[in-house]
């Protein structure tokens, strides 16, 4: 056989270090969202002039594990005249599209572990930041699925609302991207932050771009001021009105789940991913540095989440569509002018 | 483990676009595409063509089915179903009509002769299927059929914001929003007034 076939071609890493670092990455991110539950309900807390949880354990820090617990242990109701299986099948595929989206994310370039080169990344392929805009599109169905199989009119328009929002808003974060793409010359978020090692942080020439993924970002996740999907005031709940118990502890950790992985991407795409200016910093550091600039993110969605009153619906879709998607288009036509010229 | 995930993806695909033909229910019927478009996307990573995938994925699951979901979800399932009326020469003319076809792709397939069929399949090249390779065809080789196709998408934008407009009867070019269509009475069922929340109208059926 003169060429290997299309499909058996792996990665350069082994079958067992792909698993383990596999493992590694979602165990190490995936506990970061009863981190993020408890730092909301005590920033919330602080932001509020009160303390937020202080009962469970040592200043309430084992009040995220408490609510989890309680979740999981509830009654998992699943109402008469719902679709039963789709009912049981959307919270699932919203935490499932949440976690893929992991595996892009760089933690640091090509390291040795036990003498095997392995990069401290799930995958990196070719498409780089599509693969997170595929799932982004799959985590629709979770939404709208979860809210139409419920039989409800509260699901059901909370679903309504969501989904229209991350469609809407999906396109313009899909053209802030573009600026960045088209100055790095690469869709892989490691050739990205390994641009950014040697040249400059894109939010700085890409700001209007940054500026357009944050917000876009903000809604994506259905995070305050955006979260008219489970505007309580007007629909209880939302899509998840109806769920209870462990199905609805994994629609709350999706969200949870999707702010820190937008916050990953923030990192990533915006904000030099592991690299660490004027510091040649060790490969160890890098994971940590990574982690850390994804806190400040999510100190500051929070941050976000107590500031701002939440939007109306109608201006919610025309800032959306008549605002950032023109913006973006605009920024992706000047930086195409400029790389070219500049070039 | 490429036989595995080939027969998985081939079998889900069949799978779904059966179940898109065959189910009554017009909502489960969308979802079966949905799943067959995602499987399909599958077949195109085992033949490494990942920008074709994740387009695949983005256009079709991510947005062209989102308005299919839309528009079943707000008009309703048809509580019925689509049982049509099926007289003894319609099921025969569809006989016809599926032999005809399947006829057709036959002589199709193997007229292009598949020579490949019974080797172990073309080399792998380095930038085959990323996107840059994509990029470059569509810039090169293919740069006129990639023109045309977006100035169609172009007249397709501006015709259907045409349609919009006569169908629905708007008086101001500024005022063509989702809003304005969803407060329209068989949405609302006539109880949207100005200034409400106004899908708050409910859908049909629930």
């Amino acid at each position: 056989m003169s060429a290997p076939l299309y499909a058996e071609i792996g990665y350069f890493e082994p079958w067992w270090m792909q698993i383990a670092k596999a493992l590694a990455i979602f165990l190490v991110v995936f506990n970061m969202v009863p981190m993020a539950l408890l730092a909301d309900r005590k920033l919330l807390g602080r932001f509020q002039h009160r303390y937020g949880p202080t009962r469970v354990g040592p200043f309430g820090l084992l009040q995220a594990v408490a609510d989890i617990g309680k979740l999981l242990f509830k009654q998992q109701f699943v109402p008469r005249d719902s679709r039963k299986w789709l009912f049981i099948a959307a919270p699932i595929i919203s935490m499932v599209t949440a976690a893929a989206t992991l595996a892009i994310i760089p933690f640091s370039d090509t390291v040795d572990i036990f003498g095997v080169k392995t990069g401290l990344y799930g995958v990196d392929p070719s498409i780089g930041i599509l693969f997170a805009f595929a799932f982004g599109g799959i985590a629709f169905y979770g939404l709208m699925l979860g809210g139409w199989s419920s039989n409800s009119k509260y699901s059901f328009l909370g679903s309504m609302r969501a989904a229209a929002q991350l469609i809407s808003y999906e396109i313009a974060q899909g053209l802030s991207i573009i600026g960045v793409i088209m100055m790095v010359g690469s869709l892989s978020l490691v050739d990205i932050v390994t641009w950014q090692e040697q040249n400059v942080w894109l939010f700085i020439p890409q700001f209007v771009g940054w500026l357009v993924f944050l917000v876009a970002g903000f809604a994506e996740t259905n995070r305050p001021p955006f979260d008219l999907a489970e505007g309580e005031a007007e629909l209880v709940g939302g899509y998840f009105t109806e769920y209870s118990g462990g199905r609805f502890a994994a629609f709350f950790a999706a969200e949870y789940l999707n702010m820190v992985v937008v916050s990953l991407l923030f990192t990533t795409i915006f904000f030099g991913g592991w690299d660490v200016p004027f510091w040649d910093q060790p490969n160890w550091i890098e994971p940590i540095v990574v982690l850390a600039k994804m806190w400040v993110f999510i100190f500051f969605f929070i941050w976000v989440r107590a500031t701002l009153p939440r939007l109306r619906y109608d201006q919610l879709m025309s800032f959306g569509w008549k605002i950032l998607l023109p913006l973006a288009t605009l920024n992706a036509l000047v930086t195409a002018v400029l790389v070219v010229v500049l070039d | 483990m490429a036989e595995f995930f080939f027969f998985l993806a081939a079998i889900g695909a069949v799978g779904g676009a059966a179940g898109t033909v065959m189910l009554r229910d017009a909502f489960y019927s969308v979802l079966a595409l949905v799943t067959h478009l995602i499987f399909l996307a599958m077949l195109f990573l085992l033949l490494r063509a990942e920008f074709v995938a994740a387009a695949q994925v983005i256009v079709y699951a991510g947005a062209v089915m989102v308005l299919y979901v839309f528009v079943v979800g707000y008009v309703g399932g048809l509580e019925a179903g689509l049982a049509g009326r099926s007289g003894p020469a319609l099921r025969v003319i569809s006989v016809l009509f599926a032999a005809a076809l399947f006829v057709e792709l036959t002589i199709a397939l193997v007229g292009t002769g598949l020579e490949a069929i019974n080797t172990e399949g073309a080399g792998y090249r380095a930038p085959f299927g990323e996107p840059s390779e994509v990029g470059r065809l569509f810039l090169t080789d293919y740069l006129v059929a990639f023109e045309v196709a977006s100035l169609l998408l172009l007249v397709a934008a501006v015709g259907a914001v045409i349609l919009a407009r006569r169908r629905s009867g708007l008086g101001d070019a500024n005022e063509i929003s989702v809003t304005d269509f969803l407060k329209r009475d068989e949405l609302t069922k006539g109880q949207g007034e100005t200034g409400e929340m106004i899908e708050a109208g409910g859908p049909r059926g629930i």
